[in-house]
């Protein structure tokens, strides 16, 4: 197969698993059973059957569904997300667009962390797999790996923001910046960067572990193949073996984990944003799941599927230059 | 060659990344430096664990919202700190003979944030919006309001009620509406909102940055993060000495009290009781639980799908046919032990619950069943109460049985009961209460679901008891309105306040009644009334009136208001301009210090700076050496 059509095969494919989506989303949230409309005026006296019918006319629920449908396909095709049902009015392109920034920066920087630091460790534990560095990493990254981070992140939180026993009291208890403390310049970085830091440490830590063990198994395996052999045969240095040889073809399969991981980064850290307040895409979520919020919902999905079809869209087409065998089949 | 060029190429990285790295802390030393002059303003940062709903009195309904209009926006009558009447925007209200009739003069002094004045013009048209907008919460007090307020002249409306009423003649703050600017308001309902939100409607209008009359607008708000409230410039009442007001929006408790305890705010509401106690000997920490307008309850399903069509109700759901059974219900309500749950629950910081109107409220609108109307703590009265009604357990598995000529003969007394997940005390108080009603001779299965769940189920009628609760006003009137027929969740889809479906033409008569009472003394007694009926008929069997768990830095600000007092809501979240915005003070301000500032808290930018460096640097390094090594191969 050639490569131009390999790569439009999937492209198709990929918008193809997208239109599904779209349309997936719409039936999803409405089968959920109860009136957003009541439940946005629930438990207060602002309930009564005139505001909740102006209410259901506003957010167009008050339409047939083949009528909602097709509003909601044509305002898809025109990139237009609604309005938001529980932020009264908003656009919902803008208010996703308002926490996609905190959500990428502190799910990126975690994510590339997280990747770069499990796969050193995986690779030192791989290449000298039995020795102590391996026993003592292994225990390390399973232990991570099966941490709550939800435990862990209260943990650092009163250790790190309270300052509990030896623990100083270093880091903001949470959110994304200190409002009305009106910082500018690398002040403002800074303080971005005092609240990100706990969040982006439990990530870190939290995922490094499934990294470091794919990495390391992956590395094992490939320690034994015979171009490893060759190689140490033909007199080149260990670490020319390691680092020109080994670890290249041991990378491949950390490749499809480490691009699917970019692409659930617009999902956010759900646990983590509550336990740090950070202002992310996850609690939004959750807000909009609360509230019934269809149109948050549906805008929001919609950007969770589109990152990871893009991004397995990536993988493919990455994976098919690195391994053309993936190409010919 | 090729080697060569690779080794300049990383000294060239180095260079730039030592350049970087230089440039990083100089604009941080900058900053520093910059940062190191000490900032005058106080501000005042409280926290909490909710999002506003909207920051618009057109649309806002929950009782946060309130905390971002008491510092901007006058009430016609005001709330004092006990719930009684105080001049407001209006300094006198003139009731015609056949109480029909209301004039009311209005304040001249005042000026609105961005200059203009405050008349009786924006007072007619608020209300006229209000009405014509169906405005969520404001609407609620002017349903007897006859046809359009009319403007008199510039400190004069009037308006006419649809019967004879005590409720507008300002004897009581019953008329909960903030007034607005009208030029703003105007230009909104013309679709031109000046905050640019749009579609430009008076609901959806986001009123961000807010044109107020009290002594704070509202500057900025962050979804999800905070809200900022700035002084109004044109404020010529009794300076506040707080600069700023800060609402900053935490997800949990715990986070909220370490906030609390490392200065990062200065005032909380905490919501668990456990956290609260946590604060309790924390140092520089005040704390006070307030005792508010709230309660808890257990709803019991009186019957949505056995009740007749009424009007917009049609019967649904499939309740438990023995709760519509009153006996049933009181056995239910007699097995409830509200002082112990208040004890072990809520760990003795509320108070045990009887009635549906709350010990704080409007003075003398509460009724306190004694004697014989009171039904006490009593699992023997209780079974009792179920065997001589028939209720007995037939086959031997400790579970009753319905009698004989109910609505399903033989049936055994098993009940669903639904508690809130998202309520940690909703799912504490189950087991107590299972224990209980087991001991009875009801089973019940404890089904936790989270609260928009259980408002589905309960708008469903699908359910038998559940946990919940509610935030009234201090004037009874919306509380008791909540339990009238019309009230029902209707059809098994939409929803509606009455959720325990109970129906007494009885009672709605006699709320009707209370609403057009002319002497307040009079109208009492028929609320009294009414709360003995529903508290007699236990629809509700309430736990619990809950605490307000609050928490403040006791070393960094002083002046609060605690309404009710002495132990009532710190930060008087009822009224119009509430008092606390202006008393509040840091301590040591009359000595011309003390005070608070919103400081940022963490590593220095400099040392950021220093990392960033390291880390630049550090990379660097790393990438040329695996390169070096790769380079080397044979």
């Amino acid at each position: 197969m050639g490569t131009r059509r390999y790569i439009v095969g999937k492209v198709l494919q990929a918008a193809l698993t997208l239109a599904f989506v779209m349309v997936f989303n719409f039936f999803l949230f409405r089968i959920i059973p109860g009136d957003p409309a009541a439940l946005l005026l629930r438990g207060t006296s602002a309930f009564n059957p005139e505001n909740v019918a102006e209410v259901r006319a506003e957010l167009g629920l008050d339409e047939p569904l083949p009528q909602q449908f097709l509003t909601y396909i044509t305002d898809m095709a025109t990139l237009n997300f609604g309005e938001s049902f529980y932020l009264r009015g908003a656009p919902v392109s803008e208010v996703i667009a308002d926490r996609i920034w905190p959500t990428v920066l502190l799910l990126g920087t975690s994510a590339i962390a997280s990747a770069a630091i499990g796969l050193i460790i995986g690779i030192h534990a791989g290449w000298r797999h039995g020795s102590r560095f391996d026993v003592g990493s292994l225990s390390f990254t399973l232990f991570v790996y099966a941490m709550p981070e939800f435990w862990f992140g209260i943990l650092v939180l009163m250790a790190f923001a309270g300052g509990v026993g030896p623990f100083p009291a270093i880091f903001p208890t949470g959110g994304y910046e200190t409002p009305g403390a009106d910082l500018t310049g690398w002040a403002h970085v800074a303080d971005v960067l005092n609240h990100m830091f706990l969040p982006f440490m439990v990530l870190t830590v939290s995922y490094l572990g499934e990294y470091a063990l794919i990495m390391r198994n992956s590395l094992i395996d490939v320690m034994n193949d015979d171009f490893v052999q060759t190689a140490r045969a033909k007199g080149i240095r260990e670490k020319q073996v390691l680092w020109g040889h080994v670890v290249p073809n041991a990378l491949l399969p950390t490749i499809t984990l480490t691009l699917l991981s970019l692409g659930f980064i617009f999902g956010g850290a759900i646990t983590i944003e509550y336990v740090f307040s950070w202002p992310g895409l996850g609690l939004l979520t959750v807000q909009a799941i609360d509230t019934k919020d269809f149109a948050l919902l549906q805008g929001l999905f919609l950007l969770f599927s589109a990152a990871v079809i893009f991004a397995n869209l990536i993988a493919d087409i990455g994976y098919s230059y690195l391994d053309p065998r993936v190409r010919a089949a | 060659m090729r080697r060569v060029t690779r080794i300049r190429l990383g000294a060239a990285m180095l260079l730039v990344a030592a350049v970087a790295s230089v440039s990083l802390v100089q604009a941080a030393l900058a900053q520093d430096q910059t940062g190191s002059e000490p900032d005058e303003k106080v501000v005042f940062t409280w926290g909490d664990t909710s999002e506003p709903t909207s920051l618009n009195p057109m649309a806002g309904y929950t009782a946060l919202d309130f905390y971002f209009w008491t510092p901007s926006y006058h009430l016609l009558i005001d709330f004092d700190e006990n719930f009684g009447a105080e001049p407001g925007l209006a300094t006198e209200v003139v009731t015609s003979e056949d109480n029909m009739t209301f004039t009311y003069t209005i304040r001249d002094d005042l000026v609105w944030s961005d200059g203009v004045p405050v008349t009786a013009e924006d007072v007619a048209y608020t209300l006229n919006l209000y009405k014509d907008n169906n405005a969520y919460l404001p609407q609620n007090y002017l349903t007897l309001i006859d046809g359009d307020v009319r403007l008199l002249d510039e400190t004069h409306i009037q308006f006419d009620s649809v019967g004879p009423t005590g409720l507008y003649n300002g004897d009581a703050p019953y008329m909960y509406d903030y007034i607005l600017p009208k030029h703003v308001f105007e230009q909104v309902e013309a679709g031109n909102c000046p905050d640019g939100t749009d579609p430009c409607r008076p609901k959806l209008f986001e009123n961000v940055p807010n044109v107020g009359s009290g002594p704070f607008i509202i500057e900025e708000y962050v979804v999800g993060q905070f809200v900022r409230m700035v002084r109004n410039p044109e404020w010529a009442g009794s300076e506040p000495q707080v600069d700023e007001i800060i609402y900053r929006i935490y997800r949990n408790d715990d986070a909220l009290s370490q906030a609390l305890q490392q200065g990062e705010i200065d005032f909380a509401y905490i919501d668990t009781p456990n956290v609260y106690n946590s604060l309790i000997d924390a140092p520089n920490i005040g704390t006070l639980v307030a005792s508010i307008p709230s309660f808890s309850e257990i709803g019991m399903n009186t019957g949505s799908a056995y009740q007749e069509a009424e009007g917009s109700f049609v019967p649904h759901g499939d309740g438990h046919p023995a709760l519509t059974d009153v006996t049933v219900r009181r056995a239910i309500r007699m097995a409830i032990n509200s002082e112990e749950l208040n004890e072990r629950v809520m760990l003795g910081y509320g108070l045990p619950g009887d009635t549906i109107i709350p010990p704080v409220s409007l003075a003398g609108a509460r009724y306190e069943p004694s004697g014989e109307d009171l039904i006490a703590w009593d699992l023997g009265g209780a079974a009792q109460l179920l065997e001589e009604a028939g209720y007995t357990d037939t086959d031997g598995d400790g579970v009753r049985e319905m009698p004989a000529g109910s609505l399903e003969p033989g049936r055994p007394l098993e009940l669903r009961y639904h508690v809130r997940t998202t309520e940690q005390t909703s799912v504490d108080a189950a087991p107590f209460v299972s224990e209980w009603l087991d001991q009875i001779g009801i089973a019940t299965e404890v089904i936790a679901v989270t609260g928009g769940r259980l408002g589905d189920i309960i708008n469903a009628g699908e359910y038998d008891l559940f946990s919940w609760g509610w935030y009234p006003d201090p004037d009874p009137d919306s509380a008791l309105s909540w339990f009238k027929c019309d009230q029902r969740p209707p059809d098994g889809a939409a929803y509606g306040n009455n959720d325990s479906y109970y129906c007494n033409p009885e009672y709605d008569r006699l709320y009707l009644e209370q609403q057009l009472a002319l002497d307040p003394d009079a109208r009492w007694e028929v609320v009294h009334e009414m709360q003995r009926i529903y508290y007699e008929d236990a629809a509700y069997a309430v736990m619990w009136y809950d605490p307000y768990f609050q928490a403040y830095r006791s070393d960094r600000f002083t002046g609060f208001n605690p309404q009710p007092p002495p132990n009532g809501d710190l930060l008087e979240g009822w009224g119009g301009v509430s008092d606390v915005w202006l008393t509040l003070r840091p301590v040591g301000a009359d000595e011309g210090g003390g005070g608070s500032s919103a400081e940022a808290r963490g590593i220095s930018p400099l040392v950021w700076a220093v990392i960033a460096g390291v880390v630049v640097i550090g990379g660097g390094v790393l990438i040329m050496r695996r390169r070096r090594v790769r380079d080397e191969d044979v």
